[in-house]
């Protein structure tokens, strides 16, 4: 094997590589003879195929195997000899070959830059940390006791209303024909809650006691029953009861109801709750604060190959959501060539990023364990109530998901390493100030994170969920 | 005046399209390779072609020089078929020794 350099700019690098027949030859017919004792041919013992028998046969075949397993092999031979490592697959192009000739081809790749991070106990951060007034647990326990609606019986009769329970019988027909799923007895129906189909809801309201009303309603198009999309239906409904809602009281009956013991834990929940949100804002923030000081204080060279598929997933993204005219106001603004440039830049950044954090993770043997896999993984499957198995089979049988799920958590090991080194400075700060301090920072900072590519594998889980809430409307 | 039985002296002469009909295929299977030693290959061909026939007919179509022709005739094997009895047809193989220096190459047909 013979192997020249024929490029060595900045991080790219291509060989030239001549492998002599012979060797090519060599490797075939061994690979003949062992494949020999295999193959089956009439009028042959297995074992007994004469050499250029084979040859004849399946040369061709054995050829093309062996010459992958060589151009792998040498290329795997280059990158180890010289203890380089490629920043994506190398490209490998054979330029010229034939049968008892050599073996010629090109392999070009771009390497790691040598990062070499900054002290990290230079760094000056500043976390925020946030006292929750009482105003704002007060209106949290509000909004939950809104939630938690209890019936009261009429004072006094009257007729129905929007936001009123109504206990009712009820019958459909579509075209004079009942179906299943059509009909019930003493449903409890909230007037305004939209759990039936649109219309049925308004034309009970107004109905006393013991009325009987006949709501003529249309199924929408694309309703989950087929045979009753966009049917026109006619239901007989007997109302029975009706009821008042009121908001619960906030009191120790309540926070029971919830799972507390008294008002007092309640409280302390929820205030924990909203500080354990404002904590994540504040990490976030100082995450970002950090990232934006490790772009700024790092100015290697980046592999353009990597940086080519970054903003290609940037652009990807762009031109969807142009298609669905969700740019931001600001993008839109702009002309094709300006949005590349800035999105070039951000690309740059990310790919940079991505390579310092996963470098200083591997110099302090920063790892990623099953058990915050399994975390990680428990938490994704929270996004998906009721339908946590099949988030885990996908999990299960996507290994390339589970590197997805391993990357933000391996980011903030390494976040949480660095912050631990640098000077973090305390400073708390009311709610207010501190969402004023995140609106005044603008708008693209969600773009600045590095590299996570979530957004794809979500989209099948979904659409069950889609479904199954149309179903439940039916009823 | 010899008391042997004259020979019939008649030169024999092959026909192009002869030719063809009797190198029919040539046998390839372990025993037919081993000849490639002794420089030696091996057809199928009509149970009517003889040895004559078939040393002019490989020498015509290959363009080599045979030094001699050996044949032989499988016999068919009785086989049943949906329970009458019946019978494959016969074959006759020729081993022909060709010059040395001359070669045929089996597989790769005319």
């Amino acid at each position: 094997m013979q192997v020249t350099e024929t490029n060595a700019d900045n991080l790219k690098r291509e060989f030239t590589v001549v492998v002599p027949a012979t060797d090519i030859d060599a490797k075939i017919d061994s690979r003949l003879v062992e494949l020999s004792s295999q193959v089956k041919l009439p009028g042959f013992r297995p074992g007994k195929i004469p050499m250029t028998m084979l040859k004849q046969r399946y040369g061709k075949s054995v050829m093309g195997e062996v010459l992958e397993a060589l151009v792998n092999e040498t290329s795997q031979n280059i990158i180890s000899e010289r203890s380089l490592r490629p920043a994506m697959q190398p490209k490998i192009e054979v330029t010229s070959f034939d049968e008892g000739k050599d073996l010629e081809y090109t392999i070009a790749f771009e390497i790691i830059p040598d990062v070499e991070p900054m002290d990290f106990s230079t760094l000056k951060l500043e976390k925020i940390s946030v006292e929750v007034p009482a105003s704002e647990v007060d209106e949290a326990l509000e909004r939950i006791a809104s939630n938690h609606k209890t019936t009261v019986a009429l004072k006094r009769k009257r007729k129905a209303r929007e936001g009123d329970i109504v206990t009712i019988d009820f019958k459909g027909t579509v075209g004079g024909e009942a179906l299943p799923g059509m009909a019930g007895d003493d449903f409890k129906l909230e007037l305004g809650s939209g759990q039936f189909i649109p219309g049925f809801e308004d034309q009970v309201v107004g109905a006393n006691v013991d009325d009987d009303v006949t709501v003529n309603v249309t199924f929408p198009e694309g309703y989950g029953n087929e045979k009753l999309s966009g049917k026109d239906a006619v239901f007989e409904v007997k109302v029975k009861d009706i009821e008042e809602t009121a908001a619960a009281e906030i009191d120790d009956a309540l926070a029971e109801k919830l799972g507390e013991e008294n008002l007092e834990k309640l409280k302390a929940r929820v205030a924990e709750q909203i500080k354990g949100e404002y904590d994540r804002v504040a990490h976030s923030r100082l995450k970002r604060d950090l990232l934006d000081k490790l772009a700024e204080s790092h100015d290697f060279d980046v592999p353009e190959s990597m940086v080519e598929s970054e903003f290609e997933g940037i652009w990807r993204q762009i031109e969807s959501d142009k298609d669905q005219g969700k740019l931001d106001e600001e993008d839109a603004a702009k002309s094709d060539d300006e949005l590349k440039t800035e999105y070039q830049a951000i690309a740059v950044r990310r790919v940079r990023l991505g390579l310092l954090l996963s470098e200083v993770g591997t110099k302090n043997q920063i790892e990623v364990t099953q058990d915050e896999l399994n975390s990680a993984l428990l938490q994704e499957a929270r996004n998906y109530p009721g339908q946590e198995q099949a988030v885990f089979e996908f999990y299960q049988k996507n290994p390339q998901a589970i590197a997805n799920l391993r990357a933000p958590v391996f980011e903030d090991k390494v976040v949480n390493y660095i912050v631990d080194l640098a000077k973090v400075t305390e400073k708390s700060m009311s709610p207010d100030e501190l969402r004023k301090a995140f609106e005044a920072e603008g708008v693209s900072t969600s773009d600045d994170k590095p590299a996570k590519k979530a957004a794809a594998k979500k989209a099948p889980a979904k659409k069950p969920a889609a479904k199954k809430a149309k179903a439940d409307a039916e009823a | 005046m010899s008391r042997a039985r004259a020979r019939n002296t008649k030169p024999v002469t092959v026909s192009k399209e002869r030719m063809y009909e009797i190198i029919r295929r040539p046998v390839i299977t372990e025993k037919a390779t081993l000849g490639s030693e002794n420089n030696q290959v091996t057809f199928q061909v009509p149970l009517d072609a003889t040895k004559p026939e078939i040393g002019l007919a490989v020498e015509g179509l290959f363009g080599v020089k045979v030094e001699a022709v050996n044949t032989l005739r499988v016999k068919g094997k009785t086989k049943r078929f949906k329970g009458r009895p019946g019978r494959r047809s016969d074959v006759k193989k020729a081993i022909i020794s060709l010059a040395d220096g001359d070669s045929i190459d089996v597989t790769t047909g005319i």
